[in-house]
């Protein structure tokens, strides 16, 4: 029987393709709907994903495996795999436990906060814990991270970046 | 608003190719500092941002794609040159001028984040959605380029003296990026463009001047005139052929190619 949990504990088994944390936990799976197929033996699989980054080139290789994974899910006759922007990715859906992930993987991410409150806190040290830290580069290795530099243990690592999403008046 | 009729549709796709277009050159010509940066942070940098505005730019082709029943790829590579909506500035090879480089950034990044600000309160849902997402991460091109204008411009005599020479070589090209594409007033009539309370001119010009004026800089610029017929409507400069024909070389081995 296809359902919204075992759907969504397979799309657990889905890995973004350059960090270890899956994309359940990294908070892209904004949706997933069961509809009936168009032969009503099987199920259409429905997942609403938000991107990250615009263009961001890890999309097709996550919309592949998440096709294979559900594809292989018996009563799943039909996936449908949409991207959309509304409402936009922040680093703050990401789970407690992708934070962990990523912090083993000596990623950071920024702290969750409300909307309104300014950016103060820096990151600490993924691998020695350290608040001496700072900025080395806005850029990274890809287009969500940036670099900082531990001066305790004196280890370079990735942060996450928050992008501010702007406040439209009207 | 959910639905477009056909005239509406028309002056977006010409709009909207106006954007994809200056994105796709400007990632293009930015590309071209990869691995030759003055230093290895910028390095990074400028790769960033070229890949952000090629994302854009690819986001924006679909978008129209979707509109027009055609393909991304096709709109992006396989056009003639007059059918090209892209301004003069993002043509222009920077002759790996660091100061000309960042000088065309500050003007299109700006200028940018405003166009995206007024289409992300479009009546059309569609392309206000994508737009405010992409005004996001236009915002960070706008602190990264800010921040070098001030680094540069406060610099020692020479960084400052190239940065002036850069501006002053760009200022009256710059607002060439103000021509209309076809119909746009429909759109702004509409609200599928609305217009910016101040204009949108107004608001760029005044930006830039407190940036520059900030940096140690002068910068006068020209308000455009009513008529030009420039990139908008498919008239570029002597510098655009060669610029597609290297962009476009490798698509026109294999145009059915999947990548």
């Amino acid at each position: 029987m296809v359902s919204q949990e075992t759907v969504l504990e397979a799309l657990r088994t889905v890995n973004d393709p350059e960090m270890p944390i899956n994309i359940v936990d990294l908070g892209i799976v904004d949706a997933v709907r069961i509809e009936p197929g168009a032969d009503a033996s099987g199920s259409r699989v429905v997942v609403e994903i938000l991107p990250t980054f615009v263009g961001c080139p890890a999309l097709p290789w996550i919309e592949n495996d998440v096709r294979k994974r559900l594809g292989a899910m018996p009563g799943v006759t039909e996936i449908d795999v949409h991207f959309r922007f509304d409402p936009p990715w922040t680093v703050d859906r990401i789970s407690p436990a992708g934070r962990e992930s990523l912090r083993e993987f000596g990623v950071t991410v920024p702290q969750r906060r409300d909307h309104c409150e300014p950016e103060t806190q820096t990151p600490q040290c993924p691998f020695c814990g350290s608040s001496q830290v700072h900025l080395e580069s806005s850029f990274g290795p890809t287009r969500c991270r940036m670099i900082y530099y531990c001066e305790s243990c004196r280890n370079p690592f990735e942060h996450l970046k928050r992008i501010p999403v702007p406040v439209l008046f009207d | 608003m959910h639905e477009l009729n056909d005239v509406a549709r028309k002056a977006l796709i010409q709009l909207l190719l106006a954007v994809a277009d200056d994105k796709l050159m400007l990632g293009h010509r930015n590309a071209d500092w990869t691995g030759l940066a003055p230093i290895l942070e910028e390095d990074i940098a400028f790769s960033s941002l070229a890949q952000d505005e090629l994302a854009h730019a690819s986001a924006l082709y679909q978008f129209v794609a979707d509109l027009t029943h055609s393909q991304a790829d096709r709109l992006a590579f396989g056009r003639k040159p007059g059918e090209y909506r892209c301004a003069q500035i993002v043509e222009l090879s920077d002759d790996f001028n660091w100061a000309t480089a960042l000088c065309r950034s500050f003007f299109c990044d700006h200028f940018e984040a405003l166009r995206l600000e007024r289409l992300a309160r479009s009546s059309y849902t569609p392309i206000a959605q994508l737009a405010a997402r992409l005004l996001a991460e236009e915002q960070v091109h706008v602190q990264h380029v800010d921040s070098w204008m001030h680094r540069l411009g406060r610099g020692d005599d020479d960084a400052n003296h190239r940065m002036q020479e850069a501006l002053d070589g760009l200022a009256p090209l710059a607002p060439m990026l103000f021509e209309p594409t076809e119909s746009q007033e429909l759109l702004e009539r509409e609200m599928i463009y609305p217009q910016s309370e101040p204009a949108m001119f107004d608001r760029w010009s005044q930006n830039l001047l407190e940036v520059a004026r900030d940096a140690g800089l002068t910068l006068s610029l020209q308000r455009p005139t009513a008529k030009i017929i420039g990139g908008r409507r498919g008239v570029h400069g002597p510098a655009f052929p060669a610029a597609l024909d290297e962009m476009t070389e490798v698509y026109r081995v294999e145009p059915e190619a999947a990548w």
